[in-house]
This record gives C-alpha cells, sequence and structure tokens, in this order.
C-alpha cells in the first residue's frame, strides 16, 4: 500500500519535472493553426511529423546541424589527441613542475567565458577566423581540453604499469607503448571521454554565439537562442529543432549513464 | 632528450591554455586600461575611466544585485529540491527508481538553451499551458505576461534555471546518501530514534561535504550562467533580469563599448576568482575532515 502511494507521488512528480520537455513535445507536432489556438490543447487529431521537415526547408536547421556536426566531431577529435598525449605525460612521467602544469589545467576549468570573450573574438578577427569552422573549433578545443585531460589522466591511472613495463624491456618505445597497450586498455574510458567532449561542443552557446555571424557557421543551439521570439509565428518548427537537438545528448547519457555518473561524483568530490 | 618528452608532450595541450586563458586574461585588463574601438583596435591608455563607467552605470550594479540573487537562491532552492529527490529514490522501490531516476535527470541532460526555449514557450501569455491552466482555476487573468513582465521575469528565469540544476544536486546527494554507513542508522534504530531524529542527527552531518561543495560550485557556475538570461529574456524587460555575462554582451558587442566591457570582465573574473578560491577552501576542509 505505501509503496503504492509512493510509486503514484514518483510518477506525478515525473510528469511536472517534464512539463516543459512534453509541451515542447506536443507542439513540435500540431500544425501551425493549432499551435496558435487558445485554449491551447495537448494533442489532436492534426498532429502528424511534418514541423521535423518543414524546419530543414522553412528554416536554416539543415545547415545548421551540419555545421553542429562539424564543429563537435573536429572538436572532439582534437581534444583526445592533444588531451591523451597530456594524460600520457602527467600519468607516466615524474618532471620539475609536474603539479603546477596540473594546477594550470584544473583553474582553466573555472574559468568564466565572459571574461576571456573579448580578447577572443579580437584576436579571432586577427587572425581571420572570425564566423569560421576553424576559429569555433579551436575555441571548444581549448574550452574542453582541461577536463578532457583530467578524465583522461583518471582512466590511465587504472591501467597497471606492469604491461608497460614489460614492453618497454622488450625494446618497445614510450609512445609506442602508449599507442599499443595505453590507448587500447583506455578504450572505454576514452570512450566515454569523447562523448563528453561532443556533448560539450554541441550543447555550447556562448562562445558559438559571439564568434559566429552568418547561417553558414552558427550551430543548433544558436540557431534555436537567437531566433526564440524572432520568427514567432514557427513555433512548432522551433519545437521540432529542440526536440531533434535533445536527442542526441539523452541517447549518449542514456548509454553512458553509470560511468559518466560515477566519474562526475569522483570529480566533484576530489 | 629523454628528459624532454613529458615537456613535449604537454606543449599542444599547454599552446590551447595559453591561448584560451592566458592570453586573452592578459589582454583583457591591458583593454580594461584602454580605449579600444571595434573597428580600429586600442588607441591608447584612459587609466581607470572604463572601470568607473562601469561602476557608475546603475545598470552594473542591478544587474550584480540580480545575478547574486540568481546565483545564491537559485542554487539553494535547487540543492533543497534535489535532496528531496534523492530522498525519495533512496528508498529503491525497485525498477521504478530507476526508471523515474532517469526521467528526473532529463532537465539537466538537455541543452540549457533547449531548457530556456521550452520554459519560455511553456509561460507564453497566449498560447502557453501554465498560463491557461492558472487562468482555468481563477489564479490570474487570462493573457498574463511572466516574462514580459518586469516584476516576474527574473523569477521565472530563476525557476527555469533551478528546474534545470536540482538534478545535478540529486545525484550528487544519492551517492552521498548511499555511502552512509548502514550500521549508524541501525543503532539509532536499536536505541529507538524516530525517523525526524535520524534524518538531523545522521542523514544531514553525513552530507555536509557534499553540500558545501555543491552550495560553491552551484553559485559559481550560476554567476557564470550566460545561457538560460539570454534565451528566455535577453535581460529584459526593461533590464529587470540582466545578469552580469549578459551584460558584458550587451556593453561590447551592442553598445560596441569593448573596453568598458573589458572592465566589466575583470571585475567578473575578481568576483569568480575568489568564489574559486572558496571552493578550494571547501574541497580542502572536506579532505582534512
Amino acid at each position: 500500500m505505501k509503496k503504492t502511494l509512493l510509486s503514484i507521488v514518483m510518477i506525478v512528480l515525473a510528469l511536472l519535472v517534464l512539463l516543459p520537455v512534453l509541451w515542447t513535445l506536443s507542439t513540435s507536432m500540431k500544425p501551425l493553426s493549432e499551435v496558435n489556438q487558445y485554449p491551447p490543447q495537448w494533442t489532436s487529431s492534426a498532429m502528424s511529423l511534418k514541423p521535423y521537415v518543414d524546419m530543414f526547408f522553412y528554416l536554416p536547421f539543415l545547415t545548421y546541424t551540419l555545421n553542429s556536426l562539424i564543429v563537435a566531431c573536429s572538436s572532439t577529435v582534437l581534444t583526445l589527441l592533444f588531451g591523451s598525449l597530456a594524460a600520457f605525460a602527467f600519468s607516466r612521467f615524474t618532471f620539475p613542475g609536474k603539479q603546477v602544469f596540473l594546477l594550470i589545467f584544473l583553474l582553466s576549468q573555472m574559468l568564466p567565458g565572459a571574461s576571456v570573450i573579448i580578447p577572443l573574438f579580437q584576436l579571432l578577427q586577427k587572425a581571420e577566423l572570425y564566423d569560421t569552422y576553424w576559429g569555433l573549433i579551436l575555441v571548444h578545443t581549448a574550452v574542453l581540453l582541461p577536463f578532457v585531460i583530467w578524465l583522461l589522466y583518471g582512466f590511465f591511472q587504472t591501467i597497471p604499469r606492469e604491461i608497460e613495463d614489460a614492453a618497454l624491456i622488450d625494446g618497445c618505445s614510450r609512445m609506442m607503448a602508449l599507442r599499443k597497450i595505453i590507448l587500447p586498455l583506455a578504450l572505454p574510458g576514452i570512450g566515454a571521454t569523447a562523448l563528453f567532449s561532443f556533448l560539450g561542443s554541441w550543447n555550447e552557446f556562448f562562445f558559438a554565439l559571439i564568434l559566429t555571424s552568418s547561417d553558414s557557421t552558427r550551430t543548433i543551439p544558436v540557431g534555436i537562442g537567437l531566433f526564440v521570439g524572432e520568427y514567432l509565428d514557427v513555433w512548432n518548427q522551433m519545437a521540432a529543432a529542440a526536440i531533434l537537438f535533445s536527442i542526441p545528448p539523452l541517447i549518449l547519457f542514456t548509454l553512458t549513464r553509470k560511468t559518466f555518473i560515477k566519474g562526475l561524483v569522483a570529480g566533484a568530490s576530489k | 632528450m629523454k628528459k624532454a618528452t613529458p615537456y613535449l608532450l604537454l606543449v599542444p595541450a599547454l599552446l590551447f591554455t595559453v591561448f584560451v586563458l592566458v592570453y586573452p586574461l592578459v589582454q583583457n585588463l591591458i583593454n580594461s586600461f584602454s580605449d579600444v574601438s571595434m573597428i580600429t583596435g586600442r588607441s591608447g591608455w584612459t587609466g581607470f575611466s572604463n572601470y568607473k563607467h562601469v561602476f557608475h552605470d546603475t545598470l552594473f550594479w542591478r544587474s550584480f544585485g540580480n545575478t547574486s540573487v540568481y546565483a545564491v537562491v537559485g542554487t539553494v532552492v535547487a540543492l533543497i529540491l534535489g535532496l528531496g529527490f534523492a530522498l525519495l529514490l533512496n528508498l529503491k522501490l525497485g525498477k521504478i527508481t530507476t526508471v523515474m531516476g532517469c526521467l528526473y535527470t532529463v532537465p539537466w541532460i538537455i541543452s540549457p538553451v533547449v531548457a530556456g526555449f521550452a520554459w519560455k514557450w511553456l509561460l507564453n501569455d497566449h498560447f502557453g499551458v501554465v498560463n491557461y491552466w492558472l487562468a482555468s482555476a481563477g489564479i490570474v487573468k487570462a493573457g498574463t505576461t511572466w516574462l514580459g513582465n518586469p516584476g516576474t521575469a527574473l523569477i521565472c528565469v530563476m525557476l527555469a534555471r533551478i528546474w534545470q540544476f536540482y538534478p545535478f544536486a540529486m545525484v550528487m546527494f544519492l551517492a552521498g546518501l548511499q555511502s552512509i554507513p548502514q550500521e549508524q542508522y541501525e543503532a539509532a534504530a536499536v536505541d529507538g530514534a524516530t525517523m525526524v531524529r535520524r534524518f538531523f542527527h545522521i542523514t544531514l552531518p553525513n552530507l555536509k561535504t557534499v553540500t558545501s561543495v555543491m552550495l560553491v560550485l552551484g553559485v559559481i557556475w550560476s554567476f557564470n550562467d550566460f545561457n538560460m538570461v539570454f534565451v528566455m529574456t535577453r535581460g529584459g524587460p526593461m533590464n529587470s533580469s540582466m545578469v552580469l555575462p549578459v551584460l558584458v554582451r550587451e556593453f561590447s558587442f551592442v553598445q560596441f563599448d569593448l573596453g568598458k566591457g573589458s572592465a566589466l570582465s575583470v571585475v567578473i573574473f575578481a568576483l569568480l576568482t575568489t568564489l574559486s578560491y572558496l571552493y578550494l577552501k571547501v574541497l580542502a576542509r572536506g579532505e582534512s575532515t
């Protein structure tokens, strides 16, 4: 009896929590005439997936999606490449200044975007990288790198050194040991880190908003965030874009929930 | 050569950090004491005049107040909510707990921009479902504006922010709850302690460290938060929901006063450095106890 009651409470709470999402989902499938209707209806017989198709043709979401994919994938590759080199140095070498370097990476995670945006904007303009893929990719890579290094460092530390030592004795070089032994063994950790990196760039709004200015480079969050209220009459297509945009994060999170939460709890308390 | 290897491995990552951290911070400091134009760049020193402009601007003080309320009140409410949800999930009712745990986390997984959009549409004065319900129940008049009203805009944005942040607190509290030694509860049960007493004398003291860590982290993150305010209100109406990160954009890229924007950035950086220092202190205290 008590269990049934508690279950009901939990379900009601879930509905309350998901209210904004459910309302967006409902809107995303309604024809425009029913979106702008009072009193609002949750469901209607005219519901369809048409807004999901329309937004790619009437709003520039096809380009935005492509841009988001290019930027997020490139940033992920770059952060993993440079991040694993740095994490390898931290976990397998002792050298003067190691603690200082670790501290620099720890502190740069706390950096407020607002206090670096103006010089970055000027720098990208000077380098003719403002409003280009490369400009945004470089900034996203730089912003995500510190946390990626910390994650990879943690994963590399869990790999026993004995295997590597044996390989080194057999005449394997340090870089070969990284490529042939550490990277394959750390693969699950690297996968989780890649997901984090991808999502970090995929969801990033502030830098993407200020460092781009044309539709040919804008990412999806900029498209959604900038045009809310501008194309007031197409709330259903905007809602469809918002829902579609949320699917990759939700899938990726469901897949890596356990690793992700474990890492997060450890990261924030250590 | 051998000695240089670790440094060589660090070079690419360090270059990026210099590019996004060291160079901008230094350049920002220089900008804040200079006359900077969007087109021609820096054209000479101006002393503290940019800072004077910032501190004499009533909008700065208003945004500072708004940001503080947004960060502190928002975080405290989110933590209380998160604790409530964590306690509920910790009852471990089987499969339903796992499913509900996932659903309760959704607001935190989706992008802040999507969250802002969803709330803006939910609170829409004419076609939003919240207004319809409240009007049907006779609580407000139909067509009440929430985000367009200077009296309620900041509260609404804060509500959305709380909605997005509480799952993080929930996940962390749940981990905290599950690490409390069961013996403590058993001993208390033997002594005949009531549920309320057990909560205040065992549960809460055990969650002290995790609470203080999240309080500081939450305040830092919310203090930095640009997305929710920008998407929902852009700081309006009449700057009633303006916060500092949005104000930097306003000064720099709307009023095109990069010097004033830089001075404000330096002020934000100083405030956040203080908060981060506090965070490290809290962490250090947590480790020593």
